[in-house]
């Protein structure tokens, strides 16, 4: 059977707004994004495990993680649904197929994250408190456990859209009476792990740079001079691991497992060509500065350490959307389907977006003012 | 038919929205009201400098922010789920005609999530006017959030003048929505007003002034909010579509559920009247969970109502409940459902390729050539891509229930007029091959009519005869 006899027919209603400008809105929700979401994805790894063991300054960072890891937690969730949101305006008919054959996995996001943020609560409570129980410990790990386990089942959606040749293998084995039974995965498609393991590649260097920028800038008062060479020293070490593992599953990505009309269309347009070699090596840059401030966190360093984190992600998101129209346009060029622009919402949208940014910073603006005078700066 | 059909063994899958709906939209209602209702009252408490006042006040944030920033956002996000694994062709219309009208609600979210966490953790750190204008933010960026989503689950029940051309704020201002947000909005305050009354009548025992001054603003929030359920929601049915009138008169369910929320509000009403707001002190925990459970049943009850009026359609008169275009219904009964369907042809490619002409349509005439176990496989597929997005097949609205005791007549009558039938149920899409092969299905399914059952009476014969008709259709047969 063809692969693309399973793609749906396009919408009568043509898109609501040019092709470039979902896939603007896209890529930056989901540079906007991958900030929080790398920090819990990383980050309450390293809670779980410092709480359990660390002592001293390890404990501290851990304690100081999960402070922040709710509010950390709520704009990274809110803002992953920009992404989706463009995702299934421009690329609907590769969405809602992937989502039904593994159904079950999928809704199964909602049942876990709710877990998982309320574990994040119970330890944050509890360090709060001062009352760090078995409870609260436990809870901090299978957060933890939890979040990895949903990067997993993303990266399972997201590569099932692009895998359309797989989609009738899988809705053969768990369909009944011709329809999906939602119990599949997407597990025999050979990108599946390197993609999930290179996210969490990435997210090990950004979180190492949070852990870095925490040390610097927020709440300075609260933490010593000894805890500030040590953060340091240790954003540096997990970075560094992270860039291992970055290093390794994105060879292993795109050597191992990319598909050749991918490669070629790479080796055939010098711009992509160029933004992939950033995106191989951006995260090396990253790493110079970090080793740079090894012995203790500075203003200088973290700041240009954050600035091109920032970078590092924002290649990587314009790299995978790239791949992933690629992998699509063999099956229909969604970027040619009929638009019918709805210029006027779209407009007010844009009005309202700059105007929420500015009410954020203006509240921002508020809470640093205090922040600075209660530290007598 | 455009997307695979999620199959949820004795269920159904749009079962799972209404799951996930319902607990949703208490939590998501009581973020919005509760917002206005802290905000107005921290703001006053500043105002007069009512110390006291503004401590109870700080003790409802944080299980405000767990409640609704945790468990609200994501349940939210959890229906988003739901509705594109359930009905995605429905959800990919929607998102098509009302992208940007999402992505202004999550402009309006974003701001809510900062201001919430920096109302609650700044709170006494911020300057009191800093602090209020906050609270003032987060309340109005909720109610906008709650106004936008309203404009687009109203346009589901009525589409108004809409048409694809006219886009997104045509389909926004349908005769819906501004009804659907007076009732909403009331059922928000009232669901905030009504929780802060039962936390006082418990955490206040032995604060009598604070519990007198909190009864006596919190009555007057309870008042207004149940007066704006009551006239929202009578407005709604003024403007509901007659299909949604004659499902509201035709359901006693429906009915007596109607009734219920406006005599929920009424009785909400008078009671904050004639109670706390005449007589402060008189508040006592089980009143409090009375008035409660009250207003969970007046807002309750409206939602299922709100969403139970809008079949056969999930978007009305542009998509049907089983994920059907309006405007493809010709096209498929011509042609036929199987044929008509990306996952059903697939299906039918893959496991009878026999039946398929050179062309890779479907041969219907070498269908009914089918074994008999075939045929009945076939029917299935009907039945999940047709029927199962309302009935299971034992279970939830189970047909084996449904059509219990019926013969192979009734039952293909009803399959090819389903809407003449029941209005509220979408025409039947298929051929007569099609409907001939689910009547199959469905008979293979239905149980035999409960034994024991005698219609005899003084008249009838005593040979056995009854006054069934189909019985003895049967037996003449």
């Amino acid at each position: 059977m063809n692969p693309t006899d399973l793609i749906g027919p396009v919408s009568p209603l043509g898109s609501p707004a040019p092709f470039w400008f979902i896939t603007f809105f896209k890529v930056l929700g989901f540079i906007l994004h991958m900030i929080p979401m790398n920090i819990w994805f990383a980050g309450m790894i390293l809670v779980a495990v410092f709480a359990a063991f660390g002592k001293n300054h390890s404990l501290e960072l851990a304690h100081r993680l999960s402070r922040t890891m709710p509010v950390i937690i709520a704009l990274g969730i809110n803002l992953g649904i920009v992404p989706l949101l463009f995702t299934q305006v421009g690329y609907y008919q590769f969405y809602y197929p992937a989502g039904v054959l593994i159904a079950r996995a999928w809704l199964s996001v909602i049942v876990i994250l709710i877990f998982a943020y309320y574990g994040v609560y119970v330890y944050s409570l509890g360090v709060r408190n001062g009352r760090r129980t078995k409870f609260a410990l436990i809870s901090a790990w299978v957060s933890s456990i939890a979040f990895i386990f949903v990067g997993f089942l993303f990266t399972n959606n997201f590569s099932l859209m692009a895998n359309v040749q797989d989609w009738i293998h899988i809705y053969s084995r768990t369909s009944v009476g011709g329809a999906a039974l939602g119990t599949g995965l997407n597990t025999a498609d050979p990108t599946l792990f390197p993609r999930w393991l290179m996210m969490f590649g990435i997210a090990m260097t950004t979180t190492a740079v949070y852990i870095a920028f925490d040390a610097t800038f927020l709440k300075k008062r609260d933490t010593s001079e000894e805890y500030r060479k040590w953060a340091g020293k240790f954003a540096f070490v997990f970075h560094t691991l992270g860039v291992f593992v970055f290093a390794a599953m994105g060879s292993w990505y795109i050597f191992g497992t990319l598909g050749k009309p991918v490669l070629d269309q790479l080796n055939h347009s010098p711009v992509m060509y160029f933004v992939f070699a950033l995106t191989a090596i951006s995260p090396g840059l990253v790493w110079i500065v970090m080793l740079a401030q090894r012995k203790s966190v500075r203003r200088n360093a973290t700041i240009a350490a954050a600035v091109l984190q920032l970078v590092v992600l924002t290649l990587n998101a314009i790299s995978r959307q790239w791949v992933q129209n690629e992998e699509i346009f063999k099956f229909e060029r969604v970027s040619e389907l009929p638009v019918r622009v709805q210029w006027s919402p779209l407009i007010v949208f844009l009005l309202l977006f700059v105007a929420g940014l500015a009410v954020v910073g203006w509240m921002v603006t508020k809470i640093v003012a205090v922040e600075r005078s209660e530290a007598g700066v | 038919m455009h997307y695979p059909w999620w199959y949820v063994p004795n269920f159904t899958a749009p079962m799972l929205i209404a799951g996930i709906a319902t607990i949703h939209v208490f939590v998501s209602l009581y973020a919005v009201g509760g917002g206005i209702v802290l905000a107005g009252e921290v703001s006053h408490a500043y105002r007069i400098n009512d110390k006291s006042a503004l401590d109870y006040l700080r003790t409802h944030t944080l299980f405000f922010i767990l409640l609704t920033v945790v468990f609200g956002a994501i349940t939210g996000v959890g229906i988003w789920w739901t509705i594109g694994l359930a009905s995605p062709l429905a959800t990919e219309s929607l998102i098509h005609i009302f992208v940007f009208g999402w992505a202004m609600e999550y402009v309006f979210f974003v701001i809510e999530i900062v201001s919430a966490f920096i109302f609650h953790y700044y709170w006494g750190r911020l300057a009191p006017n800093v602090h209020a204008t906050v609270g003032w933010i987060y309340a109005v960026s909720a109610y906008i959030s709650l106004v936008l989503i309203t404009g687009i689950t109203a346009f589901q029940l009525d589409i108004g003048n809409w048409t694809p051309e006219k886009g997104m704020w045509s389909a926004f201002f349908n005769p819906q929505t501004i009804p659907q947000i007076l009732a909403r909005s009331g059922a928000s305050l009232l669901l905030a007003s009504l929780y802060i009354y039962l936390h006082a009548a418990f955490k206040l025992k032995n604060h009598p002034q604070l519990r007198s001054l909190i009864e006596n603003r919190i009555s007057k929030w309870g008042m207004a909010s149940a007066a704006l359920v009551t006239a929202g929601g009578a407005w709604w049915y003024v403007n509901i579509p007659e299909s949604a009138r004659s499902a509201l008169a035709g359901a006693s369910a429906l009915n007596i559920l109607t009734a219920l929320i406006f005599l929920a509000s009424a009785v909400v009403f008078f009671m904050l009247y004639f109670g706390p707001y005449r007589h402060p002190g008189w508040l006592n925990p089980g009143f409090a969970i009375l008035y409660f459970l009250l207003g969970i049943a007046a807002t309750g009850t409206g939602e299922f109502i709100r969403e139970g009026v809008r079949k056969p359609y999930i978007v009305y008169n542009y998509v049907t409940g089983n994920n059907v275009l309006v405007s493809e219904i010709p096209k498929l009964q011509a042609t036929g459902y199987l044929n008509g369907g990306v996952w059903t042809k697939a299906y039918m490619r893959q496991q009878y390729p026999r039946v398929m002409t050179t062309d890779g349509n479907i041969d219907y005439n070498k269908l009914l050539e089918l074994p008999t176990t075939d045929q009945l496989r076939v029917g299935e597929v009907l039945f999940q891509y047709h029927c199962n997005d309302c009935h299971s097949t034992r279970g939830f609205s189970g047909i084996d229930r449904l059509t219990q005791g019926w013969n192979k007549d009734m039952v293909s009558t009803v399959v090819t007029h389903l809407d003449k039938a029941h209005f509220f149920m979408p025409p039947w899409c298929g051929n007569d091959t099609e409907a001939a092969l689910l009547t199959k299905y469905i008979l293979s399914l239905s149980e035999p009519a409960p034994p024991g059952m005698k219609f005899s009476y003084a008249g009838d014969s005593e040979d056995g005869s009854t006054t069934d008709v189909i019985a003895r259709e049967e037996k003449n047969r």
